[in-house]
C-alpha cells in the first residue's frame, strides 16, 4: 500500500512492523517509551509493546548502548536510539570495542544485530554542541554498517533491513528530514542496504550525495537542467560499505563528479570517496572531482553564519558550471 | 546585494564571447533587459542584456578578451553605492588555489562577505581589480580522460587546440580526432599566429563538420538570358528571381527539400533557401523563408533586409539556420567560369553559379548529399530548373498576381 507519509512516521512503521512480527525486536533509549521519542519516532510503541519491549533509560549513552549489545549477544534484536548524534562520543567505547568487535574476537560464536539509530545535521540555531554529523567518526571503524536515508522510504526500508540483518548497524537520520514528506509503499521490493540508487538520471555529471544533501543536489540538477546541463544524481543511502559500482558506472559516463556532504570537509566522507573514485576512474576524468562540504568550524549559533557554514544549491550550481566548462549545452 | 551578470550564451554553438563595447559603466542605472553591452559570437554580434533593474557594478570585464560563456562579465546591484565600491565578491567561480596554510581564516571572511551584510570601509585607497570575471588562459594543462584517449587514438596532445580554459579534456580530443590532421609548422619560412574573428573559426569548424558527408557533384551550362530580362523589367533582386527559380524546381522534385537522419529522411513541407553572403572577413548564409509561396516583392524587401543586418552582423540564430537547400552565387566575379561549394550541414544540395558567359550561359554547380539523393535525381531537377530558367515568366507571372491588390478590387473573377 502506497502512503504518503513524514520521514519519522515512516520509521515509526518500520519499527512497529518489525516489533509485530518478532518478539525479540526492543526499543533502549532516552525518552523513548512513555514521551514517545524526541522526534516521534516510537509514538505508540510503548503503549502498543509494553515497558518490557519499550525501555526507557536513565541519560548514560554507553551503559544502554552496552545494554543493547548484551542483549543482542543473548538473542534480542535491540533498537537502541541515542537522541542525537551528538551524544554518541559518550557511547563510542561500546560501539567501538564491543558492538564492532565481538563477532570476529568470539570467532563467531556471537552475532550482534543491533540497530544504533540516532538523528544528526544541523537543524536551526541549535548551537554548536547540537549541530554535528559525525558520520566519519564512524566510517573508519571496521565491523559497523552505516546507512544514511534521505527519503521516508528509504527510511522506512532501510530501518526494517537493519533490523534484520545480524551484524549491528547504524542508522544515521537528519533533523532537517524528520518532517519531510514522501511516499512510502510497503509492498514494494527495496534495494539492497547498501547500494546507491541514481535519483535523475543525466550525462554531463555526476553529483555524489546522502542524506538531506541529496535533496539540494537535486534541486541543482533542476536549475542546471534549465540550463541544459544534465546532472546525474546518485544517492548514496550507504556509507559503510559504500556502492562503488554505481558511482564508478556513472563517472565512466559523465567524466566528472561532484560530491556534496554537509560534514566539513577536512577528512570527511568526501575525501574517501573522492580518492577512491579517483583511483577507480582516473583515467576517464576530464576535471578533478571536487567536494561541496561544511566549513571546517564548530557550527555558529548565528542563523546567517550557519547557513553559509553548510553547502547551498546555489554553490552546487556553481560548482558544477566550473566542472562542466567545456559542455556546450544541449 | 549584487548579482552576478553572465556571458550570455547567444547561440547554440557558442562557448566563449568578446565584449566589443560597453554602453553602460559601472554606477550607472539599468533597466531590466536594457541592453549594457555588445558581445561578438561564433555567429553574430549581439546585445547583453540587463538580468533586473538595478546598477551597474564593478569590475566589468575587459574587452576584447575571450571570455567562457557563463562567466561572470559584470554585477548588478541594488544600490549605487555597492555599484561602485569595487570590493570582489565570493559569486565569481574561480578555480581556488591548493590550499597548503591558514585555510580557516582565509575561508571564512570570504563566506561571510557572501552574506552581503558586512559593510566595506571605503575610505582608504580602492583596492585593486583583485578578481578579473575572465578566466586565464592556462595552457598546457590536460585531464587523464583526454590524456588515456590520445593515447589510444595515437593523436600528439600538443597538436591538439585547449579548450576556453586552456585546458584540454575529452572533448577537444575527439574533436582534433574526427578533424583533419594539423598542419606542421616546423619546416618552412617563419610564422606569427594571429587569432581569427570568432564568425571565421566558426566557419572553419562548419565546413570540417561539413566535409564528412558523402556528396556528388554535377555541372550543367545553362542560360540566364530571360532571368536577366525579367530582373531588369522589374527590378527584383537578380538572386531572389534565381532562388525564386531553384525553389521550383525543389517544387518538382520535393527529395531536394529533405534532411538525411538516422531515422529516416525530414521532408521540409516550405522552401526555405539559404543565400550564401560575402562579408568580407567572412561569411554567413541568411535564410529567405517560403521562396517558393511567397510574392516577389516580399522575398525582394525581406532579403535586402536580411542583406542589411548580416553586413552589421546582427542576424539573428532563426534568421540564419533552417535551410535545406543553398545558393552560392558569384556572378558578380566576370573571370570566374565555374566553382564548386561546400554542402553545409543539414542541407541537401548547394548550388553554385558562375557569371554568365557572353552567350549568357552560366556554369552551375550542383553538390548534393548522396544519402538523400542520386544522379538520376540531380538530372532530373537540372531539367527543370533549366525550364524554370528559360520561362521565368510563368511563376513570375504568378508572383507579379500575388502582389497585395488595389484596395478597389471587388470582382473575384480576373478578365483575361
Amino acid at each position: 500500500m502506497v502512503q504518503e507519509l513524514l520521514y519519522w512516521q515512516a520509521l515509526n512503521r518500520a519499527l512497529d512492523q518489525e516489533m509485530a512480527a518478532n518478539d525479540a525486536v526492543l526499543v533502549l533509549g532516552e525518552d523513548v517509551g512513555l514521551y514517545g521519542g524526541t522526534y516521534r519516532v516510537t509514538e505508540g510503541l510503548y503503549a502498543k509493546y509494553g515497558e518490557w519491549r519499550v525501555r526507557d533509560t536513565p541519560i548514560s549513552e554507553n551503559s544502554y548502548t552496552g545494554l543493547g549489545i548484551g542483549a543482542a549477544m543473548a538473542g534480542g534484536r535491540p533498537v537502541v536510539e541515542i537522541m542525537t548524534v551528538n551524544f554518541l562520543p559518550l557511547a563510542m567505547d561500546a560501539v567501538v570495542n564491543l558492538a564492532a568487535k565481538i563477532m570476529l574476537m568470539s570467532a563467531r560464536q556471537f552475532r550482534i544485530p543491533i540497530v544504533i539509530r540516532m538523528p544528526g545535521g544541523i537543524a536551526k540555531q541549535l548551537g554548536a554542541q547540537h549541530s554535528q554529523r559525525l558520520e566519519t567518526m564512524l566510517m573508519n571503524v571496521p565491523g559497523l554498517r552505516i546507512a544514511v536515508p534521505a527519503t521516508p522510504q528509504d527510511a522506512y526500508w532501510q530501518l526494517r533491513q537493519a533490523i534484520n540483518l545480524d551484524d549491528p548497524v547504524i542508522v544515521l537520520e537528519h533533523e532537517v528530514l524528520y518532517f519531510t514528506r514522501g511516499p512510502v509503499d510497503d509492498a514494494l521490493e527495496p534495494p539492497p542496504l547498501d547500494a546507491a540508487v541514481i535519483r535523475r538520471k543525466g550525462a554531463d555529471v555526476t553529483l555524489i550525495a546522502y542524506s538531506r544533501m541529496v535533496l539540494l543536489a537535486i534541486e541543482a540538477a533542476d536549475t542546471l537542467q534549465a540550463e541544459g546541463i544534465n546532472a546525474e544524481v546518485i544517492d548514496l543511502r550507504s556509507l559503510k560499505p559504500i556502492d562503488w559500482e554505481t558511482c564508478t558506472a556513472s563517472i565512466q559516463n559523465t567524466h566528472r563528479a561532484v560530491i556534496i556532504e554537509e560534514d566539513c570537509r577536512f577528512a570527511g566522507a568526501g575525501a574517501e570517496i573522492a580518492a577512491t573514485l579517483t583511483e577507480a576512474c582516473f583515467f576517464y576524468l576530464d576535471s578533478p572531482i571536487e567536494r561541496i562540504a561544511g566549513l571546517d568550524l564548530p557550527t555558529p549559533f548565528n542563523a546567517e553564519l550557519e547557513a553559509s557554514a553548510i553547502p547551498t544549491t546555489a554553490q552546487i550550481v556553481e560548482t558544477v558550471h566550473r566542472v562542466t566548462s567545456t559542455v556546450v549545452p544541449a | 546585494m549584487k548579482e552576478p551578470l553572465p556571458m550570455p550564451i547567444l547561440s547554440d554553438t557558442m562557448a566563449i564571447g568578446r565584449i566589443l563595447r560597453w554602453h553602460k559603466q559601472a554606477g550607472d542605472s539599468v533597466k531590466a533587459n536594457e541592453v549594457v553591452a555588445e558581445v561578438e559570437t561564433d555567429k553574430a554580434i549581439m546585445d547583453v542584456e540587463a538580468t533586473r533593474a538595478g546598477f551597474l557594478a564593478g569590475p566589468l570585464a575587459p574587452t576584447d578578451t575571450d571570455i567562457a560563456v557563463r562567466t561572470p562579465i559584470a554585477f548588478i546591484s541594488d544600490t549605487r553605492d555597492e555599484a561602485v565600491d569595487e570590493v570582489p565578491i565570493a559569486a565569481a567561480p574561480q578555480q581556488e588555489a591548493p590550499q597548503s596554510k591558514a585555510r580557516p581564516t582565509s575561508e571564512m571572511p570570504a563566506e561571510i562577505s557572501r552574506t552581503g551584510s558586512k559593510k566595506v570601509d571605503v575610505s582608504g585607497p580602492k583596492p585593486e581589480r583583485a578578481a578579473a570575471p575572465p578566466a586565464p588562459h592556462t595552457g598546457g594543462r590536460y585531464s587523464p580522460y583526454a590524456r588515456a584517449l590520445a593515447a589510444d587514438l595515437g593523436l600528439n596532445l600538443e597538436q591538439v587546440p585547449a579548450g576556453v580554459d586552456g585546458t584540454v579534456r575529452s572533448i577537444e580530443v575527439v574533436a582534433a580526432a574526427l578533424g583533419p590532421l594539423p598542419a606542421d609548422l616546423t619546416a618552412g619560412p617563419p610564422y606569427a599566429i594571429c587569432p581569427q574573428p570568432l564568425m571565421r573559426e566558426a566557419v572553419a569548424r562548419n565546413m570540417t563538420a561539413a566535409w564528412r558527408t558523402p556528396v556528388f557533384h554535377m555541372q550543367a551550362r545553362l542560360t540566364l538570358g530571360p532571368l536577366r530580362q525579367l530582373h531588369e523589367a522589374t527590378g527584383y533582386a537578380f538572386t531572389v528571381l534565381l532562388a525564386r527559380a531553384c525553389a521550383r524546381a525543389i517544387a518538382d522534385h520535393p527529395l531536394f527539400n529533405a534532411t538525411y537522419t538516422r531515422s529516416g529522411l525530414a521532408q521540409r513541407d516550405r522552401v526555405d533557401i539559404g543565400i550564401a553572403l560575402d562579408l568580407g572577413e567572412s561569411l554567413i548564409a541568411p535564410v529567405l523563408r517560403d521562396v517558393g509561396g511567397r510574392p516577389l516583392p516580399a522575398l525582394t524587401t525581406d532579403w535586402q533586409r536580411l542583406e542589411a543586418q548580416a553586413k552589421r552582423h546582427r542576424l539573428s540564430l532563426s534568421e540564419y539556420t533552417g535551410a535545406t537547400f543553398y545558393l552560392s552565387n558569384l556572378g558578380s566575379s566576370r573571370v570566374v567560369e565555374g566553382f564548386d561549394a561546400i554542402l553545409p550541414l543539414g542541407a541537401t544540395a548547394i548550388l553554385a553559379a558562375a557569371a554568365p558567359a557572353t552567350d549568357e550561359r552560366a556554369l552551375f554547380n550542383l553538390t548534393c548529399d548522396h544519402r538523400v539523393v542520386f544522379g538520376a535525381d540531380a538530372a532530373r531537377w537540372f531539367a527543370s530548373f533549366e525550364l524554370h530558367l528559360s520561362q521565368p515568366e510563368s511563376w513570375a507571372q504568378d508572383a507579379i498576381g500575388d502582389v497585395p491588390a488595389p484596395p478597389q478590387t471587388t470582382s473575384s473573377a480576373p478578365h483575361e
